[in-house]
């Protein structure tokens, strides 16, 4: 230090040069006497343009909300306002702006309790009212709505009161009759009972058929005996149990004379009205969980637990008091069939959920990506919007695009299910199988995608995208785990494809018609206008699925002609099952698409939802690898292809705002970076003292 | 729309000239401080079209001069403002001139957006009555300083119209269902309920107002900081009256919390039977005289339906909507009956059409919400604002 060469003091004078220019260039010139600002306010370095004022919406994104939400947005609106004013539900005050959230940061006991509380809150509120006594199509569709708008607030409370109305409600709906639903529809509906629903077991979850509770009757008593034979019978993961509920189905073998029946629905009451648990029940809890803690799940055990005759559910099969079993139904298969329908309703409900979860994501990620700069591409410019590179937009806006789609194919599964009819029972089996899967699995990856597309910020609980991926984690394995349910598929098409050649008659239903016609040719050469083209889209869609549907049947029918059974046979050909569960999923997705677009007239809306559509084609040409493994496109297609997304990003770059604001989703329920994130992260909201302030933040 | 550029141009040659000093407003100088002061005191205040238009262009000038610290709005006499002129909009009305109260309220709710994304402080002082239009240029802005003389209401219930000025903005954001019994009931509230509820963000006794008024403008800043501890300096806690119904949230939150105008109306019936407070009865006998078609359209339409998950732009532009429709007249004529019976005839015994809320079918309210399919009529352009503080906008 002591040496004071000429060249130190260069160093001293260039770092100090560089310092000047570094302030100068980021606009904070504090020493510049040439300022002609006059503003008394801090001057920061970064300035916050909310995207509003430089993002163009170029149609009418209330009609868009209307057709993503498509059914009772004011019952919905309705809804976020009673969450929003309430203070059970943990309104936050950051950067001016309310927003709701659960305090994930209370413990697994707390968050439970803050449950019970909410879901109290809306009882008082009427907001459950009609959810298992109303009837028709219109009162399950403010059912769904509602639920939709809950399970934005927080993943917990859906599934909480999903165990309660469709899980333990639809059982008694679906598989009980008159008495039971008199004594317990309205019960369950202003929750005199709290109902759980306990299937899985700990040695057996999709296989139900395999559970190992058994129950035999008593006819001297005219009381069932339920019983949990071994540990791996216990019941596991069941929601409710753990803390909150006084009543449970109960899915056990039942054992007649002597002679196995197959699975029946039992209600047996767990606790007692002041919550103590009842004599020859035994109630564990499943502990801390990676998300979803303010859900209670827990454990039962049955030790002959007694329960009277008429708590059979038996609206397929029946025990007369004198203890002679009762069905309509002969063949157990169809038995069993018969109980599967109440996981439909859950499924509908999972595939919604796990749409708007990824929208939510896709909101505060494209916000956020529209207001965020980082890097300059030359010296002296200004940083670039995360939004405007296109690696960036190529993470975010195919994702979006997807999320489009399948809001289209949720919806289109809601009508199925709301309309439903007896006949179309397999097809709601099938499709819901299929979106669950999809939706889930789109979920999970566009949360990863969103939380690492926010840099850090994507990791504070209080930005909701990086918590949400532990919370919806499960939706890949609960009411059917997602690869199972892909062979389930792959299964049931099968069934189609055997059916069709062996009866000679065409296909019908699933969307599988297009196997009558001739096999589509896709062009050699692809062009821009023929890449956009819905005829193209939907026709290598149908080629994939065409030709894999032909070479599961053959691969099954190869393994049989070896001498293997035929589950066995449906096994050894997993990988072409998989590749067809996904092939029927997409084209029905894409089936919902074309059909929304097609109810359109006309105009910016319908021009626009084009893009999307065609993004959702294209990337998912791009992306899954059976289009090139067999063929359906070439390496030249796929180079076409991928040019096209390129384009597709950077028209829809420019409707990224209008595009995510039309899911109406309300900002209190997105989150701080979302919005004004220089403020919401200033020194100033550390300390929240400024007094009087724009009416907004007052209050 | 070519008339209204003529009047802008008037008043800023009227500010350039210095000679502000205009009938209907009073502008004091004192340094970087303007003060305004609604200046009709025999009519409560009550704003005209042609206050409007000054208090816009006199806000938009402060803006742009850089000698400018703070606004101070107060009103001469014993209101701070009245409200809206109804009575002569009503009259427009009737002359079949619906389309001159249009361009009143297209100016008014431009004034409310500049107000609530105003980029510097205003001072609002409410030492009287402050309803309806007077609410839309005070509320907006950042400091609302209630006294002992405070009375608030958004009475338009009850004239057939709907809490406008971007009421369903600040009322939808009050705690808990708060708005929503204040919108729909047109209660009077206090002072000292105006600042529990967050109306107010201070209460000041009247007699140190000038105290007050001198001390702001020796500090001459644009500080929020330092406004609101010199504000602090005079303020006081006020007490909050036993019978105040900020004292009855929860029965409010059972009754207002409800989906539909007739759940919430059954809700206070209920509540009434069960209690016989007096701001009880007092909403049961306001909401069974207020017109059907107004609460449907300020609960469903503005408190809940929208407001609340808006921002303030969004928010007027909605309510100048929906207001030219009720102008218009074609699915209503309720705010002219409104307005004969408390204005022309006094006869306080308006009937309204449709008279019972089970006459007004869904799409009746959604048709308030619609553009209106008439020629030359436009949604509500709000004023550009540049350099906006980031926390003025909720989504334009």
């Amino acid at each position: 230090m002591a040496s004071s060469s000429s060249s130190s003091v260069d160093q001293v004078s260039r770092r100090t040069q560089i310092l000047t220019n570094h302030l100068n260039q980021s606009g904070f010139a504090p020493y510049s006497s040439s300022s002609s600002s006059t503003s008394l306010e801090f001057s920061a370095c970064i300035n916050f343009s909310p995207p509003e004022l430089s993002e163009r919406i170029e149609f009418d994104t209330k009609e868009m909300r209307k057709l993503l939400d498509a059914h009772n947005l004011e019952d919905r609106d309705w809804l976020y306002g009673l969450m929003r004013q309430s203070n059970l539900f943990n309104p936050r005050k950051l950067g001016g702006r309310v927003f709701v959230w659960p305090d994930y940061n209370q413990s697994m006991e707390q968050q439970r309790e803050m449950t019970m509380k909410r879901i109290g809150y809306m009882i008082d509120r009427g907001v459950f009212e009609g959810w298992l006594t109303a009837q028709g199509p219109e009162a399950k569709l403010r059912k769904l709505a509602l639920m939709e708008v809950i399970g934005i607030f927080d993943h917990s409370l859906s599934v909480k009161l999903g165990v309660h109305f469709m899980l333990w409600g639809g059982a008694i709906q679906f598989f009980g009759t008159k008495r039971h639903h008199d004594k317990w529809l309205r019960a369950t509906e202003n929750y005199a009972v709290k109902g759980c629903f306990a299937m899985s077991e700990l040695g057996h979850g999709s296989n139900v058929r395999g559970i190992e509770t058994v129950t035999t009757y008593d006819s001297k008593t005219e009381e069932f005996v339920i019983n949990t034979p071994c540990e791996s019978a216990q019941k596991y993961w069941i929601g409710g149990a753990a803390n909150h509920a006084t009543h449970t189905v109960v899915f056990s073998q039942l054992n007649i004379n002597g002679k196995n029946q197959g699975v029946h629905a039992f209600i047996a009451q767990i606790r007692d009205l002041d919550g103590n648990i009842c004599p020859n029940i035994r109630i564990a809890d499943c502990g801390h969980k990676i998300g979803l803690n303010g859900v209670d799940n827990g454990r039962i055990w049955f030790d002959n637990a007694r329960i009277p005759r008429e708590n059979l559910l038996n609206s397929v099969a029946d025990v007369s008091p004198d203890g002679q079993y009762l069905s309509s139904i002969k063949d157990p298969d169809q038995r069993f069939a018969a109980f599967l329908a109440p996981l439909t309703s859950g499924r509908v409900n999972i595939t919604v959920n796990a749409v708007y979860s990824a929208k939510i994501s896709l909101a505060i990620a494209i916000r956020y990506a529209l207001t965020r700069r980082a890097f300059s591409v030359a010296p002296n410019e200004p940083e670039m919007l995360l939004l405007d590179y296109p690696s960036h937009q190529r993470r975010l806006l195919p994702l979006l695009a997807k999320t489009y789609a399948m809001s289209f194919a949720a919806n289109y599964l809601k009508f199925l299910y709301v309309n439903r009819t007896p006949e179309l029972n397999k097809a709601i089996h099938v499709v819901s199988s299929a979106f669950k899967a999809a939706t889930t699995w789109h979920n999970m990856k566009t949360l990863q995608e969103c939380r690492e597309a926010c840099g850090g910020q994507g990791l504070k609980t209080e930005n909701r995208i990086g918590h949400m991926k532990a919370e919806y984690d499960v939706q890949s394995t609960f009411e059917g785990d997602n690869n199972v349910l892909m062979q389930q598929i792959s299964k049931a098409l099968f069934g189609e494809y055997i059916a069709a050649k062996k009866g000679n008659k065409l296909f019908k239903g699933l969307g599988l018609e297009h196997l009558n016609k001739s096999c589509p040719v896709t062009a050699s050469q692809l062009t821009s206008s023929t890449l956009r083209c819905s005829q193209f889209q939907t026709d290598v869609f149908c080629l994939r699925e065409r030709d894999l549907l032909n070479r599961f049947v053959a691969e099954v029918s190869e393994h049989q002609a070896q001498g293997k059974n035929k589950e066995y046979a449906f096994i050894l050909s997993y990988q072409i099952a998989q590749d067809l569960g996904r092939a029927f999923s997409d084209r029905a997705i894409l089936q919902t698409f074309t059909e929304a677009e097609r109810a359109l007239t006309g105009g910016p809306l319908k021009e626009i939802l084009g893009h999307v559509r065609s993004m959702y084609a294209l990337i998912t040409l791009e992306e899954d690898s059976s289009f090139l493994r067999y063929g359906y496109l070439s390496t030249d297609h796929v180079a076409a292809v991928r040019k096209e997304v390129t384009k597709l990003c950077s028209e829809l770059r420019s409707h990224a705002l209008a595009l995510v604001d039309s899911f109406g989703i309300p900002d209190a329920f997105l989150s701080p970076i979302a919005f004004n994130w220089l403020e919401s992260n200033s020194w100033s909201s550390v300390q929240q003292q400024l007094g009087g302030t724009t009416f907004a933040s007052a209050i | 729309m070519n008339a209204t550029s003529v009047e802008v141009s008037d008043q800023f040659y009227c500010k350039n000239s210095e000679l502000c000093v205009v009938h209907q407003i009073l502008v004091e100088k004192a340094g970087g401080v303007r003060k305004f002061i609604l200046n009709r005191p025999r009519q409560l205040n009550a704003l005209s079209h042609k206050m409007i238009s000054q208090l816009l262009h006199l806000f938009l000038a402060c803006e742009e001069d850089h000698m400018v610290k703070l606004v101070i709005v107060k009103g001469n006499g014993r209101a701070f403002s009245a409200g809206g002129d109804a009575a002569s909009v009503a009259r427009d009305i009737i002359k079949g001139n619906w389309k001159s109260s249009a361009a009143f309220y297209h100016d008014c709710f431009s004034l409310n957006y500049l107000l609530a994304t105003y980029s510097k402080p205003q001072v609002s002082i409410l030492n009287g009555i402050v309803m309806g239009g007077g609410a839309g240029v005070s509320i907006h802005g950042r400091f609302r300083v209630a006294t002992e003389n405070s009375v608030f209401a958004m009475p338009e219930t009850a004239l057939g119209l709907f809490p406008d000025v971007g009421a369903s903005y600040f009322l939808s954001r009050l705690p808990r269902f708060f708005g929503e019994y204040v919108g729909l009931t047109g209660t009077r509230l206090d002072g000292a309920e105006m600042l529990a509820c967050g109306l107010a963000t201070h209460f000041v006794s009247s007699e140190k107002l000038p105290a007050l008024e001198e001390a702001l403008c020796r500090a001459n800043s644009s500080d929020p900081a330092l406004i609101s501890a010199i504000i602090n300096g005079f303020s006081q806690q006020p007490y909050l009256k036993d019978e105040s119904a900020f004292h009855r949230l929860d029965a409010i939150d059972r009754c207002f919390s409800k989906r539909t105008i007739s759940g919430i109306l059954l809700a206070v019936e209920k509540e009434a039977v069960r209690c016989s407070d007096q701001w009880i009865s007092a909403a049961l006998k306001s909401s069974r005289t207020a017109s059907p078609m107004s609460l449907k359209l300020s609960l469903r339409s503005v408190l809940i339906r929208e407001g609340r998950l808006q921002g303030i732009g969004q928010c007027v532009v909605r309510e100048y909507r929906m207001i030219c429709n009720v102008l218009k007249g074609e699915i209503s004529k309720d705010f002219v009956e409104g307005c004969r019976s408390i204005f022309f005839d006094k006869d306080k015994n308006p009937k309204w059409n449709p008279s019972k809320l089970n006459q007004i079918s869904e799409s009746m309210v959604d048709r308030h919400f619609l553009k209106l399919d008439d020629e030359g009529w436009e949604d509500l352009k709000l004023p550009p604002r540049f350099n906006l503080p980031a926390h003025a906008i909720a989504k334009l």
